[in-house]
C-alpha cells in the first residue's frame, strides 16, 4: 500500500516537473517575441528602461504572469503598455487574455570585489561569515594545499563533500593547532552548501555550541534548540575537545548526534587529539565519534611549506625572492599559521619601506619566528602540557596519591622530562615531591616500554610533544 | 493648468525635489519635475526610479492640469525672480511664468511620459518623532560603505522591534548604531539605500511633527503631514536593498582591557593635529597609560615630519598602544554630542568602542590598524 502511494507521488512529481520545463522553454520564447514586437512601437530609451529584466514567470489558464524588476516598472507596464502587451500576447497565443505583473527584485549586481591587500587596516572579519551556515566563504578546497601530512584527511573530506551522509559518517579530523583543520572542515561545508542549495549546512565551534545550549537551558527553550539541530543536513562542530567535562552539553549533543545519524545526515567533527584521548568524554559519545572515519593532520614537510608560501604570496600579491621563501620554509616549521605570520611581517616591512626584503633583512625580521623561546622544551612547559592534555591542574600531578588518573600522567611527565630534557633520575624524583629516584626509574622504564608497544599511548605522547613544541 | 503661487514657497519646494534627480542619460524625462495643480495645492514629483519624492506646496489654483519641466533649469530660474506672487500657466506642454515685470515661456515635455510613482498600500505603518529620527539617521548615515561590492552594507539598516528602533551602518572597518525608543507593534527590518536616507534628512530634518513610515514588500514610504491641515507635506518613496544585513551584534565587544574617558573637543584637536602628520596611510598611534592618566597621540610621515602630543584622561585597565586611521576616529567623535567621550579597547588589534558619556543611545565601533 505504502509503496503504491509513494509511486504515484513519484510519477506526479515527475510529470509536473516535466510540464514546468516544457512551459518555461515556451514562455521564454513567447516573451522574446513580445519584446521584439514592442520594440517597434516605443522609443529605445523607454524600451531599455521599462522592459529590462522582465520575463513571463508562468502561465495560469488564461493569465500570463510577468515579473518586473521594480515597482516603477510595474506601474508603468500595467498602466501604459498593458493593452499593447496583451494584444501581442493574444495574437501569439490566443488562450492568453489577462496579464498580471509581479515584482521580482533583481539580485543587486555585485561588483567583483577587488580586495585591496590592505592588511594594515583591520576590519570586522565576522561580516564575511555566511549568516545561515556560519561558514566563512574564504575557506575552499582550492586554497587547501595537500601533502603527505594531510592526504588522508583531505581525501576523506573530499569524499564526504561529494556524497554527504553516505560515505564516512561521522568524519573526525584531528591534529595540532594551525595545521588546517578548520580550513578543511569549512571547505567541506562550503562545497556542500554550494552544490546542494537545499541542504542545510551549519558550522558551529564547540564554544558556540556550549553557549547555545546554556542559553537554551536558561531561556527554557531547549526543545526549540534541539529542533533546529535535528533539521540540519550537515552539522560541523569544530574543536570538540572543549566538550570535555561539559556533561549536559555532551548529553544534548549525544541526542542530536543520534537523531542526525539515524537520518543519514552528515556529521563532521574536529579536535586536537583522537577521540580516545579526549578526557572526560562520555564513553557512548567516544564510541560514536570513532564509528565513522578518523583522519589526522600532522606537520607539513618542507616542500609543502614552500607550496603553501607560494600560494599565500600570490594571494597577497607580494613578490619575494626565492632564497627568502626557502629560508622561511626551512626555518618556520611549527605550523601553517606561523608561516602566514612570518609572511605578514615581511609584507608590512615591504609596504613601509617600499622595497622587497632580501635574505638578510628577512633573517633579521623573522628572528622571533625562527628562534622563538617556544621551540625549546623546558620543565614548566612539559608539566603544563601534560596536565592540560589530561585535563588536570598542574598541582594534581604532584599530589601524593595512587589514583589511576593521576599516576599515568605523572609517569608520562617523568618520562618526558627524562627523554626530552635529559633530567637525571634523582632530579626528577626531587621535582615530584621528594620521591625515591627508583620511582622515577620505574616510571620512565615502564613508559618507555609501553611507548613502543601501546599504539594509543604512542599517539598520546606524540600529541603532548606536539603541544610542548608548538607553544 | 493655471495657478498663482508665492515665489518663496515654490523655490523651497523645487530645491528639495531637485536633489532626487540624478544624471540619467538613458531616460531624459527623469531630469524633469512633474507639476500637478490640484485645488489649493501644487504637487511636485521627481524621481530617479530608485527614490521618488512628492512635495505639496499651497497655491491658488485656477485650473487643474499637469506640466513636465526640466527641474534644475526651473529651479535656478525661479530663485532669480523677485519675492512676489508668480503666475504659472501651462500651454501646449510649455510653461508660462509671469512675475512682476518678467514674462517667460519654458519648454516642457509630455506629462504622459513621466514615470508613475508606485503606491505603497498602508498595510504596516508606524509613527515616529520626525526630528529624533532625522537626527539619529544623520549620526549614522555617513558610515555606510561607499562600495557596491557588498550591496547589503551599502545602505542603512533599520531594525524596528517592539519598543525600539536601531539605526545601523557599517563599512566593515567601523560600525555605528543609534537606538531610539518607539512604539511599534510588528517587528521588522529594512536596508535603506544611503541616497534615500540622505533625501529623508534633506527633506524632513528641519520639520516638526511625526513621520509616518509605511512598509511594503520591496519599498518603503516616508510621509510627513502639513502643520496647517491634514494633508501630506512630503512623501519619499524608496526602493529597499535586498539581502540580509550581517549579524552585527556579534562584533560589538563586551569585555574591555582598557577604558578611558576624554574631553571630546580636546581629543578631537589632538587627533586633527596629528592627522596633519599622518601622511598617505592616515595612521596615528595612541599610547594609553592608565597609571599615569595620560594618552599620547603620535603621527609620523617621511614627507612631513612627526608630531607627539599628550592629553589628560581618566582611565582604568592596562596600558595599551594602538594605531588607527585618524579619519575613522574623527568620524565617530564628530557624531558624539556630549562634552566627554568614553573610549574602550577590547584587546590589541581588536574592536574599540567610542560612546558619549551620559547617553546610551549612540555607539561607534572602530577597528585599529595592525601594528606588528
Amino acid at each position: 500500500m505504502n509503496k503504491i502511494f509513494l509511486l504515484t507521488r513519484w510519477v506526479k512529481f515527475n510529470t509536473v516537473n516535466h510540464c514546468y520545463q516544457f512551459l518555461s522553454m515556451d514562455t521564454k520564447e513567447l516573451w522574446q517575441s513580445v519584446l521584439t514586437q514592442i520594440q517597434f512601437d516605443i522609443s529605445k530609451a523607454n524600451f531599455a528602461t521599462w522592459f529590462q529584466n522582465t520575463e513571463i514567470v508562468s502561465i495560469k489558464d488564461d493569465k500570463a504572469i510577468v515579473s518586473v524588476p521594480n515597482a516603477f516598472s510595474k506601474e508603468w507596464l500595467s498602466n501604459k503598455y498593458n493593452k499593447l502587451i496583451a494584444k501581442i500576447l493574444h495574437e501569439l497565443d490566443d488562450k492568453i487574455r489577462d496579464i498580471e505583473y509581479i515584482i521580482k527584485p533583481q539580485g543587486v549586481k555585485k561588483e567583483p570585489s577587488i580586495e585591496k591587500p590592505n592588511i594594515e587596516q583591520l576590519n570586522f572579519e565576522e561580516f564575511k561569515i555566511d549568516k545561515e551556515t556560519n561558514l566563512n566563504p574564504r575557506y575552499s578546497f582550492d586554497g587547501f594545499v595537500v601533502g603527505s601530512f594531510n592526504e588522508l584527511a583531505h581525501a576523506a573530506a573530499w569524499a564526504v563533500s561529494e556524497n554527504p551522509g553516505l560515505t564516512y559518517n561521522p568524519l573526525f579530523i584531528y591534529g595540532g593547532v594551525g595545521l588546517g583543520k578548520t580550513h578543511l572542515l569549512q571547505a567541506v561545508g562550503n562545497k556542500i552548501a554550494l552544490a546542494h542549495k537545499k541542504k542545510k549546512v551549519r558550522y558551529l565551534s564547540s564554544e558556540k555550541f556550549i553557549t547555545n545550549i546554556v542559553n537554551a537551558i536558561r531561556n527554557h527553550n531547549i526543545d526549540v534548540f534541539k529542533n533546529t539541530l535535528t533539521q540540519i543536513d550537515v552539522l560541523i562542530i569544530d574543536d570538540v575537545q572543549f566538550l570535555a567535562g561539559k556533561n549536559k552539553t555532551q548529553e544534548e549533543f549525544f541526542h542530536a548526534f543520534n537523531a542526525l545519524y539515524e537520518k543519514n545526515k552528515q556529521i563532521i567533527l574536529s579536535s586536537d587529539r583522537p577521540p580516545n584521548a579526549i578526557p572526560e568524554l562520555e564513553e557512548r559519545l567516544r564510541s560514536r565519534f570513532e564509528g565513522g572515519m578518523i583522519a589526522d593532520i600532522s606537520f607539513p614537510d618542507y616542500e609543502t611549506r614552500l607550496v603553501i608560501l607560494k600560494n599565500k604570496i600570490q594571494e597577497k600579491r607580494l613578490n619575494l625572492p626565492e632564497d627568502v621563501l626557502d629560508y622561511i620554509a626551512s626555518n618556520v616549521k611549527k605550523n601553517i599559521r606561523e608561516l602566514e605570520g612570518a609572511l605578514n611581517r615581511l609584507l608590512i616591512h615591504s609596504r613601509m619601506n617600499g622595497s622587497l626584503p632580501n635574505l638578510d633583512t628577512a633573517k633579521r625580521l623573522l628572528k622571533s619566528y625562527v628562534f622563538s623561546p617556544f621551540d625549546v622544551a623546558n620543565y614548566k612547559k612539559i608539566i603544563e602540557s601534560v596536565a592540560k592534555f589530561y585535563n588536570l591542574e598542574e598541582k594534581d600531578l604532584f599530589e601524593v596519591t595512587r589514583k589511576k588518573e593521576i599516576v599515568k600522567p605523572r609517569q608520562i611527565a617523568m618520562f618526558l622530562l627524562r627523554r626530552e630534557l635529559k633530567y637525571s633520575f634523582p632530579a626528577i624524583a626531587r621535582k615530584f615531591g621528594g620521591k625515591d629516584h627508583t620511582t622515577a626509574i620505574y616510571a620512565c622504564r615502564k613508559m618507555g616500554q609501553e611507548f613502543e608497544a601501546n599504539n594509543r599511548l604512542t599517539e598520546e605522547i606524540n600529541l603532548i610533544k606536539q603541544r610542548i613544541y608548538s607553544g | 493648468m493655471k495657478l498663482e503661487i508665492l515665489k518663496n514657497n515654490l523655490k523651497t519646494a523645487l530645491n528639495i525635489v531637485e536633489k532626487v534627480v540624478g544624471k540619467n542619460i538613458s531616460l531624459p524625462i527623469l531630469d524633469n519635475v512633474l507639476m500637478s495643480a490640484e485645488d489649493n495645492l501644487l504637487l511636485l514629483t521627481a524621481t530617479d526610479l530608485e527614490t521618488a519624492i512628492k512635495y505639496w506646496v499651497p497655491c491658488k489654483g485656477i485650473k487643474k492640469g499637469k506640466a513636465v519641466i526640466p527641474v534644475r533649469f526651473l529651479s535656478s530660474f525661479i530663485s532669480l525672480l523677485p519675492e512676489e506672487k508668480i503666475n504659472i500657466e501651462e500651454k501646449k506642454q510649455n510653461l508660462l511664468v509671469e512675475c512682476k515685470e518678467y514674462k517667460t515661456q519654458i519648454q516642457g515635455f509630455n506629462p504622459e511620459d513621466f514615470p508613475l510613482i508606485p503606491e505603497v498600500s498602508d498595510s504596516d505603518q508606524l509613527l515616529i518623532d520626525n526630528k529624533k529620527f532625522c537626527q539619529g539617521l544623520s549620526q549614522i548615515i555617513d558610515i555606510a560603505s561607499p562600495s557596491q561590492a557588498r550591496p547589503e552594507i551599502s545602505g542603512v539598516y533599520l531594525h524596528f522591534s517592539s519598543n525600539s528602533l536601531k539605526i545601523v551602518a557599517t563599512d566593515s572597518f567601523r560600525l555605528a548604531e543609534k537606538t531610539l525608543t518607539i512604539e511599534n507593534k510588528k517587528e521588522c527590518s529594512i536596508i535603506l539605500p544611503q541616497k534615500s536616507a540622505r533625501e529623508i534628512i534633506n527633506t524632513f530634518s528641519d520639520k516638526e511633527g511625526d513621520l509616518k513610515i509605511c512598509f511594503s514588500s520591496n519599498q518603503t514610504l516616508f510621509e510627513l503631514s502639513m502643520k496647517e491641515f491634514k494633508h501630506p507635506q512630503a512623501q519619499i518613496f524608496s526602493r529597499l536593498i535586498e539581502g540580509e544585513y550581517p549579524n552585527y551584534q556579534d562584533i560589538i565587544p563586551l569585555k574591555f582591557k582598557t577604558n578611558i574617558i576624554i574631553k571630546k573637543e580636546e581629543f578631537l584637536n589632538h587627533l586633527k593635529t596629528a592627522s596633519l602628520f599622518s601622511g598617505k596611510v592616515s595612521e596615528i598611534k595612541l599610547n594609553i597609560d592608565p597609571s599615569e592618566k595620560v594618552m599620547e597621540v603620535f603621527a609620523k610621515s617621511p614627507e612631513v615630519g612627526e608630531s607627539t602630543s599628550s592629553l589628560e584622561i581618566k582611565a582604568s585597565g592596562s596600558p595599551v598602544e594602538m594605531a588607527f586611521n585618524h579619519k575613522f576616529l574623527i568620524d565617530g567623535i564628530n557624531n558624539i554630542k556630549s562634552s566627554e567621550v568614553s573610549f574602550s579597547v577590547s584587546e590589541e588589534e581588536g574592536p574599540c568602542i567610542l560612546k558619549p558619556i551620559g547617553d546610551e543611545s549612540y555607539l561607534y565601533v572602530v577597528m585599529p590598524i595592525k601594528t606588528a
